[in-house]
């Protein structure tokens, strides 16, 4: 359905995309992953001629997007773009925000449109809220309203730039709830995103870009369990752990557990274990002697739900799980009553204290 | 730390914060010293607002139950949240502690208890 050609985009001197081929078949759900900065917007804006690509060519069934001769409104017409923010019309309602398309555009009747509209929110979840300002809606209906105008246009392909990012947490899951339901209906999807989880569950196959290129793609099994270029593989591991260094006995615990908790919600892992996985932080540090070099890690693994905890610090050879001299172990008991497993080693000459915190 | 403290002729109901970690126990330990102890007077801690509580925490409801019972003066927990109400099972507080599901009961049991002693 959609095949890019030597792809290339520069901006300047500078060079976004360098060469990207690749094909996407109708009904597929393509997520789209890599580091910031590294052309994922770039790819969409110019698949739907927002951007004027350098070189290379782009063909929709076939019809090189890039030709002279091509219509290039009629084409745009059969791809939706969604971005980050919602774009809607704030002085319109609801209704009137997914009509005015179908009627001046694509020269429905009033009564079309509106049928269709209402149709429409009723999948995203908004019919009650037809006659609705933009204003008086959370960021959460904001975005699903303007997935439902999108699709008031009647494309056949649908993108979209990170759809969750400018969202509150919270408004997270109804979102992509929604873009899961049309991807369920066999619409065919390319979805720039940073949520993994949903990446995994959604996607036919994964792009990372990176590069340039579209650096290395596949099923999400393979992306996100078994990457097999060097970039990937350290793109992945980033995004499934979380690093902190401390070198202070000053260390700052508020923006440590603030880490964390960002780390947790983005797995969507319940209140009550984030909030005891920060405490879990609290207690291991309080339990250290040396803190000239600690290196914390928090890694999560969806597939069988565990959640690791590592202190890996530098000093002397040092167990604080027999510790005799320790004041009392209040300490401890709160550590081992919320962990499965609590394990200490010497390794490297450093001390290395790994917790496996229950997720329930 | 500014607890909301209300006195009453044989007791003070204190309200904790939402957060008693290593670094705001010291200050919670004196606010509750202040109230508490100074008076001599019995102690409610009513826990509803607290979320989140560490060993450092734990440790100041143990010194400061410590001081009232030399000076023979009750404190009472109550209204504690469920991840809380854990932390003090897993540390074995549950057993130390006398803790009510409400305000209301905690008090009555303080009146009552007083008046048995008379
Ligand atoms: N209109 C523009 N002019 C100049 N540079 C741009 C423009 N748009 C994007 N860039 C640059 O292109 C690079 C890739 O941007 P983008 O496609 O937004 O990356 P991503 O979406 O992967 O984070 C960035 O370095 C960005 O600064
Ligand atoms: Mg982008």
């Amino acid at each position: 359905m959609i095949r890019i050609r030597n792809l290339s985009k520069h901006y300047g001197d500078l060079v976004v995309l360098k060469d990207v081929n690749v094909d996407i078949r109708k009904g597929e759900v393509i997520t789209v992953i890599g580091p910031s900065g590294t052309g994922k917007s770039t790819l969409l804006r110019c698949l739907n001629l927002l951007e004027t690509p350098t070189g290379g060519n782009i063909f929709i069934d076939d019809i090189p997007l890039l030709d002279k001769g091509t219509n290039v409104p009629k084409i745009r017409q059969r791809m939706g773009m969604v971005f980050q923010s919602f774009n809607l019309y704030a002085h319109l309602t609801v209704l009137e925000n997914l009509t005015i398309g179908p009627v001046k555009l694509l020269g429905r009747t009033k009564a079309e449109a509106e049928a269709r509209a209402i149709e429409l929110l009723k999948i995203v979840g908004l019919a009650e809220k037809v006659y609705s300002l933009p204003e008086e809606l959370s960021g959460g209906q904001k975005q699903r309203v303007a997935i439902a105008r999108c699709m008031a246009m009647e494309p056949e392909i649908l993108l979209f730039d990170e759809p969750t990012s400018a969202l509150d947490p919270t408004m997270v899951s109804e979102v992509l709830a929604v873009i899961r339901r049309l991807s369920k209906e066999g619409m065919t999807m390319v979805i720039v995103t940073h949520e993994m989880d949903f990446a995994r569950n959604i996607s036919s196959r994964v792009f990372y870009m990176d590069e340039g290129i579209i650096y290395e793609e596949g099923p999400p099994e393979q992306i996100f369990e078994n990457p097999v270029r060097e970039k990937t593989k350290a793109f992945i591991h980033r995004i499934r752990s979380l690093d902190i260094r401390i070198s202070s006995p000053n260390y700052d615990l508020y923006a440590i557990q603030a880490e964390m908790l960002t780390f947790c919600d983005k797995h969507f892992l319940p209140h009550r274990v984030s909030d005891f996985t920060l405490l879990m932080a609290e207690e291991v540090l309080l339990l250290q002697k040396d803190f000239s070099d600690i290196h914390l890690k928090l890694s999560y693994s969806e597939k069988d739900g565990t959640l690791n905890f590592v202190c890996d610090s530098a000093g002397e050879a040092f167990n604080p799980l027999k510790d005799e001299l320790a004041e009392d172990d209040i300490g401890l008991k709160l550590i081992f009553g919320r962990c499965q497993t609590v394990d200490y080693a010497r390794e490297n000459n450093r001390n290395i204290l790994l917790l496996k915190i229950k997720n329930a | 730390m500014l607890l909301t403290i209300k006195k009453h002729s044989s007791y003070s109901i204190i309200e904790a914060p939402e957060r008693v970690d290593t670094l705001l126990a010291i200050d919670f330990e004196m606010a509750l010293l202040d109230a508490g102890t100074h008076e001599d007077s019995n102690m409610v801690i009513d826990c509803s607002k607290l979320v989140y509580l560490s060993s450092s925490g734990l440790r100041v409801f143990l010194l400061v139950q410590k001081k009232m019972l030399a000076k023979g003066v009750k404190l009472r927990l109550c209204h504690l949240r469920p991840s809380i109400q854990e932390l003090f099972d897993i540390s074995g507080f549950s057993t130390i502690f006398p803790i009510f599901a409400d305000l209301k009961t905690a008090i009555t049991e303080i009146v009552n208890s007083d008046d048995l002693l008379l």
